[in-house]
């Protein structure tokens, strides 16, 4: 009965009109990606002196990645072609400069030890090993080019062009952390030498920026969904408070210690460089500031708390006052941490009196910092086991009197912290953004299928891509160390995060779980991702602590 | 799991039949299972007398008493859901999160850290295998039941993917056309039914979809589709995670890695390992050097180190490169190699990698400055690392050892540290008379007369001009590995079949062609796709303005960007 069809019809195909359109929607991605290699060869052509340095190029992305999320976010609320319009095209221009940003540091990289080698008359080595994939801070910045390229990618759908609103602060976050991080140009571990390294890492970059885009579409899911704002509220002050309790080694809300922040401290190294030391000193009101924001934050939590368990909207209005409260309180404790590392010249021990401009240190971390010294003079364990707690302290305080003078505070001593922080206050804002007029924005999203399917979509990349990184991370650790599978915590942690997408994957067939459940999957895919990210680097041992 | 993204609208395809029998399992039948357990077990334990420990037997009995219980129907079927599959990646995403949280015992500090933990801590991580739980029992019985519960899964639903290629839906009704997800009703106006057909075929050929058309009971379909064999791209993605697996098992059980530390003239036929261990009763942390024999003879003839400042220090921070020489000498014969970092050398099955160096200070060439005690010239000689040079007048001086920093020591030469900070070559000259070998000393800096050990020897006085910075040894690591090669061939098969699943779809389109007046016809179209749902809608609203003009899609509007 049935018959395949086999002759040509000549019909006014629809294709033929629409391709146009296809190829200028996609217009803005191509463009930034062009203009940003024209900017890295003209980098090459007219050397370093007069250029505009990889630094700056990154601090105007974060410019344009700000702005555009403002964009998108007025448009959101009231529709208008213009900032749609101005909304992408700010982004585009920050996805331009994110990556000439990367492409300039190369040839920076390139630059700095062709001078070295080459007074020295050495054969230079191949132009691979200057990719800029060596620590975090280039991590960083190809995370953030990732989230941004596929905000742009996807913007060719006009309906998700509002999606910057969340990708881009989020990309503009980790541009912050990359920021306290520092860019400088590091000697290349040698290990990390390989043509793997830039497959490998870029790999990497791209799937965690898809892996945020996704993050971002599931939040929007939520948003859409009818999830209350104030519950989003009590996940977001959750959140901050997780964070105000853990950073400066859980010391804000512990007993003892209750109520004060502390600051790594840095002594600068012959070569002009800084050498961070595990010894940690106070910065006045900072502390405080954030129990003031601990105590909002909960108060935020138990009004919001209140009225999702009961309905009860004068908790409802209270919370939101509370979550107000927070915000300012928040951005009051960032701008005062910020501002006395800045300002605190001095770095002392103070014992009782408090002078005016020095930042103390706690006699209680003397110990463990006797144990630090000692290590780095070359003790081995079992002799500093043999230490008595007594000299281990008389070490450290001979230490800190004869070299206070020299150390300083710097906003780079604790990257991870400072941005979390700023996180939280980002986090704050935009549950304070989505309970304004939370049904008008609810109507400007796409329908729910829509989002769905691009939650989907978007975790299926990840899912992926993290298998591709998974996979040359090993190749390249065969090739290197002799094993392509060690159980090292950050593979441990890739690992960890592709589970979860898998999970997230096949729950929705086993459960037929789409929609909310989904996207509380893909929220907790995207938070181990993070952790793998930064956790791994700075909280646990292992292979990868270069980044 | 063919289909990931398939809901429950799909047409449902009758389950196994086998599978219904299974609950019907006789107390006879248990028992009977429960025997043969029991048996297997004990045959098991006289195979393997040696390898078992109590905690296998309770395992293994565990399970066999629960198989017995509980039939091997019931215990397939529970192990062949999905929902089971998921299960068990949850508890393995979480004794993965425990295995990083707590601290392994091979990652480097592991002595420090473990000294500081409370011995209750101690008791319930060694007893729980949290030290190294990647290696415990429970963690490798954890990734054998989800291999089997990979394999039983894809078994459960492969039929069902299957008939999306071998038994095609070819006609739809109306009704159920407008429940998919995409659909349209459109007119076609003014044509004979053939004519109006081929207008649809040709569409739907525009749209990439290859149409097949069907009548029945007089009414006409055209069913078009294209990547159907994306449904089966779910179960080739877990054949490849399987051949990981099993590469993954080789290498465990028959894998070995050990290192060999060589300087140049050194000679090894071993490779050694340090393992750790954890004692079950004392738990005491002790680490232990496990050596194993290697089929062949490795001599290293040269070490070198590329710095990138050559008048820098020896540390990786400032190293590009660093080279072993090697000889390899078995039965078949004698082989030169060289392996540097990141190029590994291949060789009988084993591998040889570049792992680490010991940051002493050594010289892998010297230059002398020699000054005649009788009056001359100066004369300029090189040396290598444990060679020697012979000059005019008959005089051989040999090049044996280097002091980064120079002290005497009890009377004998050796190194305070193992920076550059005193650097000094020891040699060893053989006078052109014939008389005594003599040891002598050249430095880099001058030394104040009268200090013995700048004293002149066999007529010559010393100095040391230059020298190759080179460590004092390089240590390799070696490795046997015969699972290396099925893992890779599984990250290929997964890297392919990763692409192909996610960057394709099956979509699928229904054409229902109906008459409603003469050489007028009601085309209802539905149609469906498993990924990618955002861009099937677009391609359907175009292939519906195909066949029935831009106002056909009023329906079902989708906007198109």
């Amino acid at each position: 009965m049935s018959e395949v069809m086999k002759q040509p019809a000549v019909l006014n195909t629809p294709e033929m009109g629409l391709k146009g359109s296809t190829f200028f929607s996609f217009l803005p991605a191509a463009l930034a990606v062009a203009g940003a290699v024209a900017l890295t060869l003209l980098r090459i052509r007219m050397g370093g002196d007069a250029f505009i340095s990889d630094g700056a190029l990154m601090m105007l992305a974060l410019a344009c990645y700000m702005t555009a999320a403002v964009f998108h976010l007025t448009n959101l609320y009231a529709p208008s072609n213009l900032f749609q319009r101005l909304g992408l095209w700010c982004a585009t221009a920050g996805v331009f400069f994110n990556l000439a940003s990367w492409g300039v540091r190369w040839v920076a990289a390139h630059d700095r030890e062709l001078a070295i080698i080459s007074r020295q008359g050495g054969e230079m080595p191949w132009l691979w090993r200057y990719v800029p994939f060596a620590n975090l801070y280039d991590l960083s910045l190809a995370f953030a080019f990732g989230a941004g390229i596929t905000t742009l990618l996807i913007a060719h759908r006009k309906s998700f062009r509002f999606l910057g609103a969340i990708t881009l602060p989020l990309a503009a976050m980790i541009l912050v952390l990359a920021r306290f991080i520092g860019g400088e140009l590091i000697n290349l571990p040698p290990v990390l030498d390989s043509y793997w390294r830039p497959i490998h890492v870029g790999i990497a970059s791209l799937s965690y920026g898809i892996a945020l885009v996704c993050f971002a579409v599931a939040v929007i899911y939520l948003l859409k969904d009818g999830v209350k704002t104030e519950a989003m509220g009590i996940w977001s002050s959750i959140f901050g408070l997780a964070i105000i309790a853990s950073i400066s080694r859980f010391s804000i809300f512990s007993p003892g210690t209750f109520g004060t922040y502390t600051a790594s401290t840095f002594l600068p190294t012959a070569s002009g460089g800084r050498f961070p030391l595990p010894l940690r000193a106070d910065i006045p009101y900072a502390g405080w500031l954030l129990v003031l924001t601990g105590l909002l934050l909960v108060g935020v939590i138990f009004a919001f708390g209140r009225y999702v368990a009961r309905h009860d909207e004068a908790a409802r209005k209270w919370g939101h006052r509370l979550l107000k409260g927070a915000l300012v309180a928040q951005a009051l404790s960032i701008v005062v941490m910020v501002s006395q590392v800045k300002t605190l010249t001095d770095v002392a021990l103070c014992d009782g009196a408090r002078p005016a401009g020095v930042a103390c240190l706690d006699k209680r971390q003397y110990p463990k910092f006797g144990e630090f010294l000692a290590k780095q003079r070359g003790a081995r364990p079992e002799q500093i086991a043999q230490m008595s707690p007594a000299q281990l302290v008389g070490d450290a305080d001979e230490f800190v009197k004869a070299r206070s003078g020299e150390m300083f505070l710097s906003l780079n001593a604790n990257p991870v912290e400072l941005s979390a922080l700023i996180t939280a206050l980002v986090a704050t804002l935009f549950v304070i953004i989505f309970s304004f007029r939370t049904e008008k924005l609810r109507e400007a999203l796409p329908p729910l299928e829509k989002i769905d399917s691009l939650m989907y979509k978007t975790a299926g990349v990840t899912f992926a891509g993290l298998a591709l990184l998974l996979m040359t991370g090993a190749i390249w650790a065969n090739e290197s160390w002799g094993r392509y599978w060690g159980w090292d915590s950050k593979e441990t942690g890739a690992f960890v995060a592709w589970l979860t997408y898998a999970g997230f994957l096949h729950t929705r067939i086993s459960r037929g779980w789409t929609g909310r459940a989904s996207a509380y999957f893909a929220i907790v895919a995207f938070l181990l991702v993070i952790f793998t990210y930064l956790g791994v680097s700075y909280l646990l041992p292992g292979l990868h602590s270069y980044a | 799991m063919s289909a990931i993204e398939e809901t429950k609208r799909e047409i449902s395809v009758p389950k196994v039949a086998a599978r219904k029998t299974a609950s019907e399992t006789t107390l006879l039948e248990r028992i009977v299972t429960f025997a043969v357990g029991l048996a297997l077990v004990g045959a098991l334990k006289f195979f393997v007398r040696n390898a078992m420990s109590g905690y296998d037997m309770a395992g293994l009995l565990l399970v066999a008493a629960t198989v017995a219980a509980v039939g091997i129907q019931r215990v397939l079927d529970f192990l062949s859901s999905v929902r089971v599959g998921v299960s068990l990646l949850v508890l393995l995403v979480l004794a993965s999160m425990v295995g990083m949280l707590v601290m392994q015992v091979n990652v480097e500090g592991f002595e420090d850290y473990y000294a500081g933990l409370t011995p209750s801590q101690k008791l319930l991580g060694s007893y729980l295998n949290f030290f190294d739980i990647y290696h415990s029992r429970y963690f490798n019985f954890l990734l054998l039941v989800l291999s089997l519960n990979i394999v039983l899964t894809s078994i459960d639903h492969f039929p069902k993917a299957w008939t999306y290629i071998a038994r095609k839906k070819l006609d739809a009704s109306p009704h159920w056309l407008r429940g998919q997800e995409q659909h349209a009703v459109v007119t076609v106006a003014g044509v004979e039914r053939g004519a109006a057909v081929e207008r649809i075929a040709a569409a739907f050929r525009a749209a990439g979809l290859k149409p097949t058309v069907t009548e029945k009971k007089g009414k006409t379909f055209v069913f078009g589709e294209s990547g159907a064999w994306n449904r089966l791209g779910a179960y080739a993605v877990h054949v490849a995670l399987l051949t990981i697996f099993t590469g993954g098992f080789l290498t465990a059980q028959l894998g070995r890695t050990g290192q060999m530390p060589l300087k140049p003239g050194a000679t090894a036929n071993e490779m050694s390992e340090i393992v750790f261990r954890i004692d079950d009763a004392t738990q005491e942390f002790t680490p232990a050097r496990d050596s194993f024999p290697l089929p062949f003879q490795v001599t290293c003839t040269d070490i070198q180190q590329k710095l990138i400042k050559t008048d820098g220090p020896i540390t990786a921070d400032n190293t590009l490169d660093w080279s072993t020489q090697v000889r390899i000498k078995d039965e078949t014969g004698e082989r030169d190699a060289l392996i540097h970092l990141n190029h590994p050398y291949d060789y009988g099955g084993y591998r040889f990698f570049q792992q680490s160096f010991q940051a002493r200070g050594n010289a892998r060439s010297i230059k002398l400055r020699l000054t005649p005690e009788r009056g001359g010239e100066p004369l300029e000689v090189s040396i290598r690392r444990d060679g020697e040079a012979t000059l005019a007048d008959g005089t051989r001086i040999a090049y044996t050892n280097f002091f980064p920093e120079f002290v005497m020591a009890g009377g004998q030469p050796d190194t305070a540290s193992g920076d550059y900070n005193r650097p000094a070559a020891m040699l060893t000259v053989y006078p052109a008379t014939g008389g005594t070998p003599e040891r002598a000393f050249a430095f880099s800096t001058e030394l104040p007369e009268g200090i013995p050990v700048g004293a002149a020897k066999g007529g010559y006085k010393f100095k040391l001009l230059e020298f190759e910075k080179v460590p004092d040894v390089h240590i390799l690591s070696i490795q046997r590995d015969p699972g290396a090669n099925i893992v890779y061939l599984g990250f290929a098969l997964l890297a392919l079949t990763l692409c192909a699943v996610f960057f394709f779809s099956h979509r699928r389109v229904w054409a229902h062609v109906e008459e409603r007046d003469a050489h007028n016809f009601e085309v209802t179209l539905g149609g469906n796709t498993n990924r990618n749902r955002l861009a099937f809608g677009d391609r359907f609203k175009r292939l519906a303005e195909a066949i029935g003009g831009p106002s056909a899609t009023a329906e079902n509007a989708n906007e198109v960007s």
